[in-house]
């Protein structure tokens, strides 16, 4: 201790500082409880202005008893809030920043509002901090975006302030532990207060203050595809996908989206995938939402467990009675975690299989388009091939293309496209809006989605280039095109090149995979509309009324 | 969720359209002080002899659009939004309570006035269905020359663009447009190169008269034309009504902003159905109604399920 002085502040200011502000609020409460009527008033007797606050809202499930009552907060008493939200999904997530009660954004995704974020990034109505993927976001409440705030939403809670989150536990957990645990204030919305929980999702000593919401918080059924919206194009690309990825590479774990592209590859595992003798040998562990698409394969026994990021409407009564696939508590319902299957889909998984908007010469791809910032979600953390990963699986072995001693594998990230879009707009593009979108916002990189070199494989109506095996740039770029049809990437293909790369295996059309274009038809699918997935699921999955038409 | 008032611009009117609304919705009074305010019967405007003249489609269709707000109202109801597309904006700015009436309508007829005083012959408009903005400007950059003007003006929907300019480069731009791959392409029987540069010097006309007239903070968020922004404030909806005229009807935006507020139902005022059509496509989730071609007891029904 050679001459350095110990500094003598206080070790404990944030601590000071909750318990002054909770017991501003004191009057108000009974127990840990406040009445819905003061929730305005007890807002703004807790948040200072500038506070960090954690809004929850994913593309599920949203606080919006909390959203609401924050937008209603005088101006004049909190300012220039620094919010940090997974989602800005409600009007109100915007309108506070209109008003000035908030002023910084830190987020992952926006798709729901991105026109409005865009247009407030231009207009300086909105500063923003960074935009995330879900796991950066969760890491960085832990690091430098320690929370002063939570406003968080769970389905019941006890008199003691324990809760229940259920199937819909998604990040509320997170949340709570990255505020609770370095003295931040937790305040949740629930949907009702019971004299016993089903089970604790979350201790009581980690809340602060619980308000019985004037309505259930806010929850989409934004997993739910329709089969009979699913095309026959869409049929033979889910074709060739099992045939020339799942089976070629034996692909045993793995993440799928949430376009109609993978609705049909989950519907065409007990027909096509059985057929071809697959079962027990692809696709038995899933990180995935409890997909209702998924629900014929796992009732045929083709699957042996799902983690689940969080709920889909409708489904709570399914995944209860299906414990050993889903994560069940000791209650028998879903517990979803949303930061944990993240990991998972980082970490454990062989495959990632999504889809896009644009994708480039390269292979890099995004979901921004013209004037739009729509944020990332979760998507880069599962398409990408995360280079910590130490454990080997067949599908990550088979993806080693190079004779070395020190070799190693890489998770397949999978890219399925048609190569135009609706209204005729090409999906193989020149340039991505989103580097143009990137200097319109100051951004300080394009947000790309899904970067060129961690994408294994891309999948289009024409055929599969394996871009794996790409021994150059220029390999990999010949490959895209010969996939890429008649946009204006697919028109530079060669014709003999791509007769090369069919025979090297870097190109397979679906000739090459033993698939005949006609074979592709909608009577493959294990169900062919939601009335159909009820009947698989013995009628214990209870679509929402949209759904519904019979 | 809540529910947006829409009001049509050119292309809506057709002959005996005030008519129509008075043997619908009554309104004797709207169409008294109308006529008071031009000293001329405004229900002598909606003939197809009278619609040739430009002023007059704007001032029938601005008496329409605020008519049809007028019935909601005397039933007790109103918008959450307003948006107006072109001349449809004075309609809106009516209906938020920025303008009177009585304001407006001069303001629209000062419009007209000038429109169709700035370019006798020789220029009009276009519109192309199937190609994207980008696509449609690097066509324009290519054909338009400063002695045959042409410019990108309305953007309807992401592929449903409109051109103004000279007819001549108009023309060329059309031709191009089908060889690009468009799915349509049409001129448009409007005698005014609408919201372009060459309509700057309208716009600036425009707006000395607009200055005069004080107007008050909307009553509900307006949508502007220009830059497709939730405006607050007098003078901003002023000055977006004065400028628009020579910019890009930013329109497909506009109803995107409001979807992003939260509307779920969309109206359009009489006598208009194209921008029912263009946010029924864009916006599946929602509902799009044209007032026109509905009962007031479905238009409310709607409402206030909508407002639940």
């Amino acid at each position: 201790m050679s001459g350095i002085k110990k500094t003598s502040k206080s070790w404990t200011t944030r601590r000071d500082q909750k318990a002054v502000r909770l017991a501003k609020i004191d009057h108000l409460l009974k127990g840990k409880l406040l009445g819905n009527a003061h929730i305005i008033e007890a807002l703004e007797l807790l948040i200072s202005p500038g506070d960090k606050v954690v809004l929850e809202g994913d593309n599920q499930k949203q606080a919006s008893f909390l959203s609401k009552a924050l937008n209603e907060v005088s101006a004049d008493k909190i300012n220039g809030l620094h919010m940090i939200m997974s989602s800005i999904s409600r009007p109100e997530h915007l309108d506070i920043f209109e008003k000035g009660i908030a002023e910084k954004i830190d987020f992952s995704y926006a798709g729901a509002q991105s026109l409005r974020v865009s247009q407030m990034i231009e207009d300086e109505t909105l500063k923003m901090g960074e935009i995330h993927t879900y796991l950066e976001l969760y890491g960085r409440l832990f690091i430098d975006l320690i929370p002063n705030i939570a406003l968080v939403a769970a389905d019941k809670a006890d008199a003691q302030g324990n809760l229940y989150t259920g199937a819909n536990t998604e990040e509320t957990p997170t949340i709570i532990e990255a505020t609770a645990f370095k003295d931040g204030i937790v305040i949740v919305q629930v949907n009702e207060l019971v004299e016993e929980l089903p089970r604790v999702d979350i201790p009581a000593s980690w809340i602060d203050c619980i308000v019985v919401a004037d309505q259930p918080y806010q929850l989409e059924a934004l997993f739910t595809r329709d089969p009979r919206h699913i095309t026959e194009l869409q049929i033979l690309m889910a074709m060739m996908t099992i045939r020339g990825i799942y089976e070629r590479h034996s692909v045993q774990s793995l993440n799928h989206g949430i376009g109609f592209n993978t609705a049909a590859i989950e519907l065409l595992l007990p027909t096509y995938g059985e057929k071809l003798g697959l079962k027990g040998k692809i696709c038995k562990h899933w990180a995935l939402n409890p997909h209702p698409t998924l629900i014929p394969a796992i009732e045929s026994g083709w699957i042996e467990s799902v983690h689940c990021f969080g709920g889909e409407v409708g489904m709570e009564q399914y995944t209860a009675a299906r414990p050993d696939v889903f994560f069940t508590g000791r209650d028998g319902s879903l517990r979803s975690n949303r930061a944990m299957c993240q990991v998972a889909g980082q970490y454990a998984v062989d495959a990632f299989v999504g889809s896009t908007l644009q994708i480039d010469g390269e292979g890099n791809s995004s979901t921004v388009t013209s004037g739009r910032l729509s944020g990332f979600g979760g998507a880069p953390n599962m398409g990408h091939d995360p280079r910590g990963r130490r454990h080997s699986t067949p599908a990550w072995l088979d993806m080693i293309n190079e004779q070395h001693e020190l070799a190693r594998g890489r998770k397949l990230v999978v890219q399925m496209v048609e190569t135009f879009q609706s209204g005729n707009e090409p999906v193989f593009v020149e340039s991505l809006d989103a580097i143009k979108v990137a200097k319109q916002a100051g951004l300080a990189t394009a947000p790309v989605m899904i970067y060129g070199d961690d994408v294994t494989h891309v999948v289009t109506e024409e055929g599969i280039a394996y871009l794996y095996k790409a021994q150059s740039l220029d390999e990999r770029k010949a490959a895209l095109e010969a996939v890429a049809g008649v946009t204006p990437i697919g028109l530079r293909h060669n014709q003999n090149k791509v007769e090369k790369m069919r025979r090297d295996g870097l190109v397979a059309f679906p000739e090459d995979l033993q698939i005949r274009r006609t074979e592709a038809k909608r009577s493959l699918l294990a169900a062919r509309s939601v009335e159909d997935l009820v009947e698989w699921s013995d009628g214990l999955y209870n679509p929402p009324a949209k759904f519904r038409n019979w | 969720m809540s529910v947006a008032f829409l009001f049509p611009g050119q292309g809506a009117q057709y002959a005996g359209m005030l008519h129509d609304i008075k043997n619908k919705w009554g309104l004797a009074p709207t169409f008294e002080e109308a006529s008071e305010v031009l000293n001329q019967d405004v229900l002598s405007l909606d003939s197809s002899e009278k619609l040739k003249c430009n002023k007059n489609v704007q001032i029938c269709l601005f008496i329409a659009g605020v008519a049809t707000v007028r019935s909601f109202k005397n039933k007790g109801c109103s918008p959450d939004v307003v948006g107006g597309h072109s001349i449809g904006a004075f309609g809106a700015a009516v209906a938020s309570e920025v303008l009177s009436f009585k304001e407006a309508l001069l303001l629209v007829k000062k419009r007209g006035e000038l429109m169709e005083n700035a370019y006798p012959d020789g220029y009009g408009m276009g519109v192309v269905m199937g190609l994207r903005e980008h696509q449609i400007l690097s066509i324009v950059h290519e054909l338009s020359t400063d002695a045959a003007p042409v410019y990108v003006a309305n953007l309807n929907s992401p592929d449903q663009i409109t051109i103004s300019g000279t007819l001549k480069a108009i023309e060329k731009v059309l031709e191009k447009a089908s060889k690009k791959g468009a799915r349509k392409t049409k001129m448009l029987h409007v005698t005014v190169p609408s919201h372009c540069p060459l309509m700057e010097g309208v716009s600036s006309e425009l707006r000395k008269t607009i200055t005069e007239v004080k107007g008050k903070d909307p009553a509900v968020p307006f949508i502007g034309n220009c830059k497709a922004r939730k405006l607050w404030k007098a003078a901003d909806i002023k000055e977006d009504l004065a400028a628009s005229v020579a910019l890009p009807v930013r329109w497909h935006d506009t109803t995107e902003v409001m979807y992003e507020m939260g509307t779920r139902l969309y109206i359009e005022m009489a006598p208009g159905r194209v921008l029912t059509d263009l946010a029924a496509k864009s916006f599946p989730e929602a509902r799009a109604i044209s007032a026109a071609e509905s009962t007031m007891k479905t238009l409310l029904i709607l409402m206030e399920k909508e407002k639940m």
